[in-house]
């Protein structure tokens, strides 16, 4: 395990290395791509004599086609800038090119030199073909002949953005909480999002911090890092270094799959939102499918509602007091490996994870007469996980699958999907997405770290195709041995270009609601999973403005 | 016998110019077709013989309504392989009957895989709402086009059911059908008539899809005799009333070869809807790479 990890690690890094070097490479500007090496070599020719730069023509061949390149020599980064400016102050559209093997691979090019202008004759053969149909489709067109890029090209190259979104949520319960919780909840969030990027996105620096200020729960104000990363791109690879978010999976209901990021729940029950997890991927894109190879370093421990907070355990759970299986405890380097393809159209991934536990077991533990808590406990788990999907016509159909060991005895667990698009529904402009899930885990009733064990869940989406983006979503999840159901409905509109108004309402029933007494009885009833959320149905509106 | 003689001539110099007529067709890269303007035009490889006026020729030749059609047909597709790949910006318009607009910008990179259906990422700008979300689509010549959807909220690259042809294109006025590649033989013609347009003259070319998901019972194409651009289209719903006019305007030629209508305009008479397509900054082989820009990690790593 460890030497894969020393082996890995310093591939890495020669990748790096590697493409550090890669990225001070000299670049060439390209002028225009042409058909005919004629016409190339005129525009070459006008190039160099008005820009004052020596001019190539580069043949290429790109999917069996031949062209002709009219680019600069090669030139440092600021000296290409430098030429791009200049080429626009003439409204030509430009771009950067790096050398690369096949340019490499061509035959000689041809060279022009900056002080070969256009001679008299050619100006005059110019001017002489008044017949051309060219000129004739030219002269009928009422608007300038030449497009006008509305953007500045050069700002392609080196490229920087800036976004920041601000929500205002609000939560009422139908019912105080198990322990008083008050029945509103108020809480405000901030995501930024910056990238730079370089070299036409071959470079970038992405960073995403996230803030939520809640009125009634101090564990669920709190920040977070969601993004803070720098990548590398190269054609057939790609290398990021920092903290990034990973989904993999298929299915609407339960990300079972989904293994990478630790889930920030204090944010909402349905396990979507993740944390930033530290790690180096390095991502390969071969003919017979993409390769991921991860190295995850630092663990993130999952968040939890505070005692004052909704939508938490029957009992306090204290995550100062965690911990784990693992020597290392939080600071343990795991390690991932995904190949995913598509082979007769069916999607597919499959990988393995060695490494801390994202699911963590909660321990009881007495903390005198009839006082207890509840702390996390990490395991070390080896988990292989399988997703895919196929899709035919408007019918799709899902599968995620794992097999995990560590984390007690061996088990597996299962979700099948089955997904199918109504379009133009109702005889409207909208669409209605049907789903059908059945969530299955092979330890049955001793299935502590999920509700789902032996569910089945329908949902529908539908989405109306207007102006501002409307759609909505109802869940259904239903436990076939408890009988225990989750109703979710989702709904969002945007309002006008920079406002969003987001509708969500969860509602639980079939289990018992706790009272002081019956807590520890409930907290290990395989039938009561959701007991401690019976009395948390909420709905909440969410206003977003986008800057 | 003379009409006969005519037609063989007319055959035979098509045969000899066809690869001239080709070559002649592609001036000079966008750039240069402002120099152009100003400049004058280049006589060393004008055609003998315009496209428009070459197709006149044939249309003598051709019997059947129906042959003229497929003829004008054929004709205008030349403009359109060979572009390697390109990179488009794109703003969209919605407009209600009442008034109300939305405004879109997406990106969109291309690349032309001659073997096979055209690969097509489509990122999208504004509103910001939305922004970061991507779609990949590899269209395939047989079977059904694979679609991948990514939505950055949860990075998730989500495949999708490839969208009926006739459904909305981003809840615009366009259908799926009016966007995607308009292949010569999915369609049955038939030339109606010779009528003044705002491009001068223009063949009315009755085309009838052969796919039975279409939207349309018919489609009336409006091309100048000239260059054989499309100037116009009306369609006409299944009940055979018509449904929506596109007016297509702002022709640009790029590297040589690519007409490209920088605007278009689809205007809905049943619903009092319209969309408008502006078309900005058009690059041609720019050097997109199947594996790196076109990948489900180019899908995940789109801002």
């Amino acid at each position: 395990m460890r030497r894969w990890l020393v082996v890995l690690l310093s591939a890495t890094l020669l990748l790096m290395v590697a493409s550090a070097l890669r990225a001070n490479e000299y670049q060439r500007v390209v002028f225009g791509s042409f058909s005919t090496s004629s016409a190339a070599q005129r525009w070459a020719a006008k190039v160099a004599g008005t820009l004052e730069v020596a001019t190539q023509v580069l043949p290429f061949t790109s999917n069996a086609s031949q062209g002709f390149r009219v680019a600069s020599q090669p030139l440092t980064p600021s000296r290409c800038l430098d030429v791009q400016r200049l080429a626009q102050a003439h409204s030509w559209p430009t771009w950067q090119y790096a050398e690369s093997h096949q340019v490499r691979a061509q035959k000689q090019p041809v060279a022009i030199s900056s002080a070969q202008s256009q001679s008299p004759k050619a100006v005059l053969a110019l001017s002489a073909g008044k017949a051309d149909p060219v000129a004739n489709a030219l002269s009928k067109q009422p608007s300038s002949p030449v497009s006008k890029p509305p953007g500045n090209p050069i700002a392609r190259q080196v490229e920087q953005e800036f976004d920041l979104d601000l929500g205002m949520q609000s939560r009422s319960y139908l019912d105080s909480g198990n322990v008083g919780q008050d029945r509103w909840q108020a809480s405000t969030s901030l995501t930024l999002q910056w990238q730079r990027s370089w070299q036409d996105g071959r470079r970038s620096l992405t960073a995403t911090p996230f803030l939520r200020i809640d009125s009634q729960d101090s564990e669920r104000t709190h920040f977070d890092m969601r993004e803070l990363f720098a990548s590398a791109v190269g054609n057939d690879w790609e290398l990021h270094l920092g903290a990034r978010r990973v989904f993999w999976g298929v299915t609407e209901f339960h990300h079972l799959v989904d293994v990478i990021n630790q889930t920030d729940l204090v944010e909402n029950i349905d396990m979507e939102d993740k944390l930033g997890q530290p790690m180096v991927q390095l991502s390969l894109v071969r003919d017979w499918g993409i390769v991921d190879l991860m190295l995850l370093t630092g663990f993130r421990e999952r968040t939890f509602p505070g005692d004052e907070g909704r939508l938490r355990a029957l009992l306090p759970i204290n995550t100062d007091r965690a911990t784990y299986a693992s020597a290392a405890q939080e600071h343990r380097v795991d390690g991932a490996m995904r190949w995913s393809h598509t082979l007769a159209g069916v999607d597919f991934g499959v990988y393995h994870f060695s490494g801390t536990n994202r699911d963590p077991q909660l321990r009881l533990v007495s903390l005198g007469a009839n006082e207890f808590e509840l702390r996390p406990h990490y395991t070390t788990i080896d988990q292989t996980g399988l997703d895919a999907q196929a899709n035919l016509g408007d019918w799709a159909f899902k599968l995620e699958a794992i097999s995990r060991s560590g984390d007690g005895e061996r088990y597996a667990a299962a979700n099948l999907g089955l997904e199918r698009t109504l379009v133009g529904a109702f005889g409207s402009r909208s669409d209605l997405g049907l789903v059908l899930e059945y969530m299955f885990d092979e330890r049955g009733d001793e299935t502590t770290n999920s509700f789902f064990e032996r569910d089945l869940a329908v949902g529908a989406r539908w989405q109306l195709n207007d102006l501002y983006d409307s759609q909505a979503l109802l869940g259904v999840i239903w436990d076939t041995h408890s009988d225990e159901v989750i109703v979710s409905i989702e709904a969002n509109r945007r309002l006008g270009q920079h406002w969003q108004l987001a509708l969500e309402a969860r509602l639980f029933a079939g289990a018992e609601r706790p009272e002081q007494h019956s807590l520890l009885a409930l907290l290990v009833d395989p039938k009561q999973k959701t007991a401690a959320l019976q009395r948390d149905d909420f709905l909440q509106l969410e206003f977003t403005r986008f800057f | 016998m003379p009409d006969l003689l005519r037609g063989s001539f007319v055959i035979l110099s098509f045969l000899t110019f066809s690869h001239r007529l080709a070559a002649g067709f592609r001036p000079l890269g966008f750039a240069v077709t402002a120099w152009l303007a100003t400049q004058g035009a280049i006589a060393e490889t004008q055609p003998a013989v315009s496209l428009g006026e070459k197709l006149e020729a044939e249309l003598v030749a051709a019997a059947t309504p129906s042959e003229r059609g497929r003829l004008v047909a054929l004709a205008a597709d030349t403009h359109d392989s060979g572009y390697i790949d390109l990179q488009v910006d794109l703003e969209m318009v919605l407009r209600t009957a009442g008034g109300r607009s939305t405004q879109r910008e997406l990106s969109i990179k291309q690349l032309e895989v001659p073997s096979d259906g055209d690969k097509l990422l489509v990122v999208f700008s504004t509103p910001k709402s939305v922004k970061g979300t991507a779609l990949l689509s590899y269209a395939h010549k047989q079977g059904q086009d694979d679609q991948w959807l990514y939505l950055p909220a949860i990075k998730r690259v989500k495949k999708i059911t490839s969208k009926n042809r006739s459904g909305p294109f981003l809840s615009s006025e366009f259908a799926f059908e009016d966007l995607t590649p308009q292949e010569v033989d999915k369609y049955s013609y038939e030339l109606l008539r010779t009528a003044p347009c705002k491009a001068g003259d223009c063949y009315v070319l009755q085309r009838i899809a052969k796919d039975e998901h279409t939207g349309y019972a018919k489609q009336e194409q409006w091309l100048d005799t000239k260059a054989l651009l499309t100037q116009k289209i009306d369609y006409f719903d299944r009940r055979g009333e018509l449904l929506k006019t596109l007016d297509v305007a702002n022709y640009q030629l790029f590297d040589e070869q690519h007409w490209r209508a920088l605007n278009l305009v689809m205007n809905n008479h049943q619903s009092g809807k319209s969309t408008e397509l502006r078309w900005h900054n058009y690059r041609f082989a720019t050097g997109l790479d199947a594996d790196r820009d076109f990948s489900a990690n180019s899908l995940r790593r789109v801002r």
